[in-house]
């Protein structure tokens, strides 16, 4: 392998772990949104904090679920980090403002969780650290596009 | 065609998702009959409003009702007091109570999802308490319609012994009955009947039988899911 390859297959590699990473989150996200939609999600059940969390006002966005949102998102990203692989470097620049603006939306909703509704959903903490981790691996990518 | 290929790839997991989707939605609303019976009661006779209480194991005996009887559509609610979604189903059935009249009974099944809820148990049995004294709905319509305010307390017990003056209950005996074999024996008897049904959360709404989907809550689509088992 010659030296100057080996970046390019590392930032490869992570475009790769960005896409599996925004497919967890997009199988999150729309497994909320049906539960939004059904009803299942605000029936209270053994496990507190889902309910609470889900039957909050904060759970609507312009009458539309929040998950539905998310998972529209992560769609972009998980599109997003398939076209860089591809080398759309259009679509490499996008990715890490996408990213960043869902992990800024992600503090908002942990903070809304813990000081405002006072319950945490264990799928809205899954969907965080998806985000979290998609942050450091975008970051990581960014920086190695730069270099 | 690697000019292609990543559009192909998006375009697939969009189909995916939108699959999968569709086919967890279906799946999640589909309307269940009761068939978790303990006496081996079919499908079909459940479908029944006599079968109503016939399914499942029996619940607590005498069961709350609101309604004769003799009433075409039975509702059968499990619900856990200090479960939000509950509260809001609260106002819908009273409504329901006041349009349908005599042809609509609704039977309240307690259902206390612990340790979910710390305080579910505690406005469990003071409903029941007042039940003993024959004032189950008049504390049910005040656990409920206060429900936020309790919800955040450290100590219910003050607050609903509050509600029990407030509705003219002895408030020693219910104070005695709140802790008493009788209160446990009931919540125990309908959280039986509950699991028996398969009831996994609460609000769970029943109607001659068949589970209502929780999407068919809100007061516009029950009012019309009732009007239909009236047309029948």
């Amino acid at each position: 392998m010659t030296p100057s390859s080996r970046p390019a297959k590392r930032k490869r590699l992570l475009y790769v772990l960005i896409a599996l990473f925004s497919l967890g989150g997009l199988a999150d996200a729309l497994y909320l949104t049906v539960e939004h939609i059904t009803g299942q999600s605000v029936r209270c059940t053994i496990v507190a904090g889902c309910s609470e969390v889900l039957s909050s006002s904060y759970a609507v966005v312009a009458g539309y679920p929040l998950a539905s949102i998310g998972a529209l998102a992560y769609f972009s990203v998980f599109s997003l980090a398939i076209l860089s692989l591809f080398e759309y470097q259009i679509a490499a620049k996008l990715l890490l403002p996408l990213v960043l603006g869902m992990c800024l939306v992600s503090l908002w909703l942990i903070y809304l969780q813990a000081f405002v509704i006072h319950a945490f959903c264990q799928f809205c903490l899954l969907s965080a650290a998806v985000t979290f981790c998609l942050t450091v691996l975008a970051t990581v990518a960014w920086r190695m596009r730069s270099a | 065609m690697k000019r292609i290929l990543p559009f192909i790839i998006i375009l697939g997991v969009l189909g995916v998702a939108v699959g999968s989707a569709y086919y967890f939605k279906r799946s999640s609303t589909a309307v269940h009959p009761i068939t978790n019976t303990a006496n081996g009661a079919s499908p079909s006779t459940a479908n029944s409003p006599a079968a109503n209480s016939g399914v499942g194991v029996p619940g607590a005996e005498p069961a709350h009702k609101l309604g004769p009887d003799s009433a075409p559509v039975h509702l059968e609610e499990f619900g856990d007091f200090e479960c939000p979604p509950c509260g809001l189903l609260h106002p819908i059935l009273v409504q329901m109570h006041k349009e349908f009249g005599d042809k609509l009974q609704i039977t309240f099944r307690e259902f206390p999802l612990v340790p979910a809820h710390q305080h579910a148990i505690a406005a469990a049995s003071a409903a029941e308490a007042a039940g003993l004294q024959g004032k189950f709905w008049e504390m049910h319509d005040l656990i409920y319609e206060n429900q936020k305010t309790w919800h955040e307390a450290f100590d219910v017990r003050p607050i609903f012994e509050g509600f029990a003056k407030q509705i003219g209950l002895d408030v020693e005996r219910f104070k005695r009955d709140i802790n008493g074999e009788a209160v446990a024996q009931r919540i125990f008897q309908d959280g039986k009947r509950g699991h028996s049904l398969g009831v996994k959360g609460t609000p769970t709404v029943f109607m001659n039988g068949r589970e209502v989907p929780f999407e068919s809550l809100p007061a516009e689509k029950l009012r019309v899911v009732i009007q239909n088992e009236l047309n029948k």
